[in-house]
């Protein structure tokens, strides 16, 4: 198993994954496919440490496809926060190569991986980190309103996402009004907005009740099942889990095993 | 340019969700400007009045004298009729806020004031009566006796100093020798017919007014004077006066000098008392620009997770430093209204009347050949605001500068780490 396409679930696996960095350290090509919407090839990410370096992610290949609703489980420090950052392009990875859509991404300036954000990747996160200064609307509309759509636009979309999941009446509150549930909810609608490619939420119920868990995965699951969103979770949480279709496990940056269903 | 907008409505909305902290940089900000506006004024208004006391002390804000009459005070070094008609005429010629306040016709030599018990070295101006007395410091200073007047003939106005040395007083006579036009030494008795007091021993001591009549019969100088001075509105006029007064005036044999140039200790002292207000700005500036970079820094130090989330929803580093540089920015200008509102308001409100400092000076506080006059007059003027506030905004924007730049340089994945 030394190929650099990966198999039909998109994972090419802990073995396959330095043959195919090796591949690629040659000079091997890494076409895109139609339906992926990440992948990456061998990736790396080492921290410069006293004593000794700390390697967060290690050669790790994969790829996530249009329309995947997947977790990425694994024990505290196994790299699944690293993982995510670098498929959203937060952080750079030492070695190794990133492909969002049919775009490497792995030499772009911080610029281009703005932009690529703004485009490409939404994010959710366990703090939910909603802008305090602005309202429920202006939060969620913030990626549309950065990328120049026009304010009616903008509103019609987010009113319309956020009778979708539950927000209605909630336009003008600020996140310090909002409950832990409805903020991650608006978290969520400022995510998907503005229809990204991929959706990393890194351990997005963790800090929700059960019940506002359940009604977040219930949201989401919705937006995967009817909008196509491609969703990545990073959790620790056995709810999360369960609901996926596809499950990644990670242990000290290594991915063991990715199974589907 | 939704984009701008959206950074400057996020900045704004910075600044006022922090509304006590924002309020204290602010006050802090709007205290230094308010503080230096009201130092300019207070100094400018001090410098102005030291400028007025000095040159009615002496011959004007702008003077015409023959070439090397500073140096050598002899009637050698005088203005012809024909002269001191041209300097008049130029003088007549200014209009507008140019035009002179007073003029004076001078001659003034150096002699000697003899009694029967002394003899003293003595500055003799002799002058105008009718104009002097709105020209002359010395003339306002009379504490004995009175001024000068127009008919005027053997009369004489002497410093309080001169009279005590030479037992003097209101109705003595004394005589004064001085070197006439022809080379000759000459006496002149006169009498005296007022005493004054500026402060200033060395005036108070060695000065006599006499009637530019009497001097001129005595020292045979028909016609002729020593010097042709002015007193301007204000003493920022001068350098434009002076160029135009030398343009005038095309005599190789008639100097214009400006006050700076006729009274090198006061333009010196005006300059010193420049610098230690400079200093004081300059410590001002620092403690207010060390407030905004403070507050400013800290902002961002306690924010880096919301602008860890702008960047990863797509904000380019660029922009999130423009958005903390923005914030620096709103809060200098608000500091900037609030300050110049207090500073006009203290200024203006509060001390036009002028400020007393006779608790820190005494009366005759000397300084720079003037005598200080403890009740300064702030004087408040638009430029004057204008500077303070680019100053002030200067200040702010540099102090925002390194926040900014901390805020371009903050890693995004460190900074969205859940604590």
């Amino acid at each position: 198993m030394t190929t650099d396409t990966p198999d039909e679930d998109g994972f090419t696996g802990q073995d396959m994954s330095h043959a195919v960095g090796a591949d690629a350290a040659t000079g091997g090509s890494a076409t895109a496919t139609a339906d992926i919407a990440v992948r990456t090839e061998d990736v790396w990410k080492i921290y410069a440490q006293e004593p000794e370096d700390v390697e967060a992610v290690r050669g790790v290949s994969l790829e996530i496809r249009e329309g995947d609703f997947m977790t990425m489980a694994g024990p505290s420090g196994s790299g699944k926060t690293t993982l995510l950052n670098l498929l959203g392009g937060l952080t750079r990875p030492t070695r190794g190569r990133i492909w969002v859509r049919d775009k490497e991404i792995t030499n772009f300036s911080g610029k281009e991986l703005a932009r690529m954000r703004l485009e490409s990747i939404g994010f959710v996160f366990q703090a939910f980190n909603l802008l305090p200064v602005l309202s429920a609307l202006e939060n969620a509309e913030f990626s549309l309103l950065l990328r120049g759509v026009p304010a009616e636009e903008r509103h019609r979309r987010v009113q319309e996402l956020f009778a979708e999941i539950g927000l209605d009446g909630l336009e003008s509150r600020k996140p310090a009004r909002l409950s832990g549930g409805q903020q991650q909810r608006v978290a969520v609608a400022r995510a998907v907005v503005g229809e990204p490619t991929l959706v990393l939420a890194d351990e997005p119920t963790a800090n929700l009740d059960s019940h506002s868990s359940d009604d977040l995965l219930d949201v989401m699951e919705r937006l995967n099942r009817e909008h196509g969103t491609t969703f990545l979770f990073s959790t620790h949480d056995p709810r999360v889990v369960e609901r996926a279709r596809r499950r990644v496990s990670l242990v000290d940056g290594q991915i063991v095993s990715d199974e589907r269903g | 340019m939704r984009r701008i907008q959206t950074l400057f409505r996020m900045a704004a909305r910075g600044v006022l969700r922090e509304a006590r902290r924002s309020l204290l940089t602010a006050s802090a900000m709007a205290l230094g400007l308010a503080l230096l506006m009201f130092t300019r004024s207070l100094a400018d208004g001090g410098h102005e009045d030291w400028i007025d006391t000095g040159v009615r002390m002496g011959a004007g804000h702008v003077l015409f004298q023959a070439p090397g009459f500073r140096e050598s005070q002899s009637l050698d070094d005088r203005l012809s009729e024909k002269q001191s008609g041209a300097a008049v005429a130029a003088l007549a010629g200014l209009q507008g806020p140019m035009a002179p306040l007073a003029t004076t016709l001078r001659l003034s030599t150096r002699g000697l004031a003899s009694s029967a018990s002394s003899a003293l070295p003595v500055v003799i101006d002799a002058v105008n009566p009718e104009t002097e007395s709105s020209f002359s410091q010395t003339a306002a200073r009379v504490v004995e006796g009175r001024y000068l007047e127009a008919d005027d003939r053997l009369a004489a106005y002497v410093g309080v100093g001169l009279v005590e040395r030479l037992g003097l007083s209101v109705g003595s006579r004394f005589v004064l020798t001085a070197q006439s036009t022809s080379g000759e030494i000459q006496g002149q008795l006169v009498r005296v017919v007022g005493i004054f007091r500026t402060g200033l021993p060395e005036v108070d001591e060695g000065s006599v007014n006499i009637p530019i009549s009497t001097a001129r019969s005595w020292l045979g100088a028909e016609g002729a004077v020593t010097t042709v001075g002015a007193i301007l509105p204000y003493s920022r006029l001068v350098p434009e006066v002076v160029e135009t007064l030398r343009s005038t005036v095309d005599d190789d044999d008639i100097r214009v000098l400006s006050w700076q140039e006729a009274y090198p200790e006061l333009d010196a002292a005006v300059r010193l008392d420049d610098y230690g207000d400079y200093i004081f700005m300059g410590v001002l500036f620092a403690i207010v620009a060390l407030a905004v970079l403070n507050t400013v820094l800290m902002a961002v130090l306690h924010r880096k997770r919301e602008f860890g989330v702008l960047q990863a929803l797509g904000l380019t580093p660029a922009e999130t430093g423009m958005v903390v540089f923005v914030e620096g920015l709103l809060l200098t200008a608000l500091a900037g209204v609030i300050g110049m509102i207090a500073g006009a308001a203290l200024a203006w409100g509060f001390f036009r009347n002028g400020l007393d400092f006779s608790v820190f000076l005494s009366e005759e506080f000397t300084f720079g050949g003037i005598v200080i006059d403890p009740v300064i007059v702030p004087e408040f003027r638009f430029v004057q605001v204008l500077q303070s506030f680019v100053s002030i905004a200067v200040v702010g924007i540099a102090a925002s500068i390194y926040p900014a730049y901390h805020a371009t340089k903050i890693d995004v994945g460190e900074a969205l780490k859940f604590e």
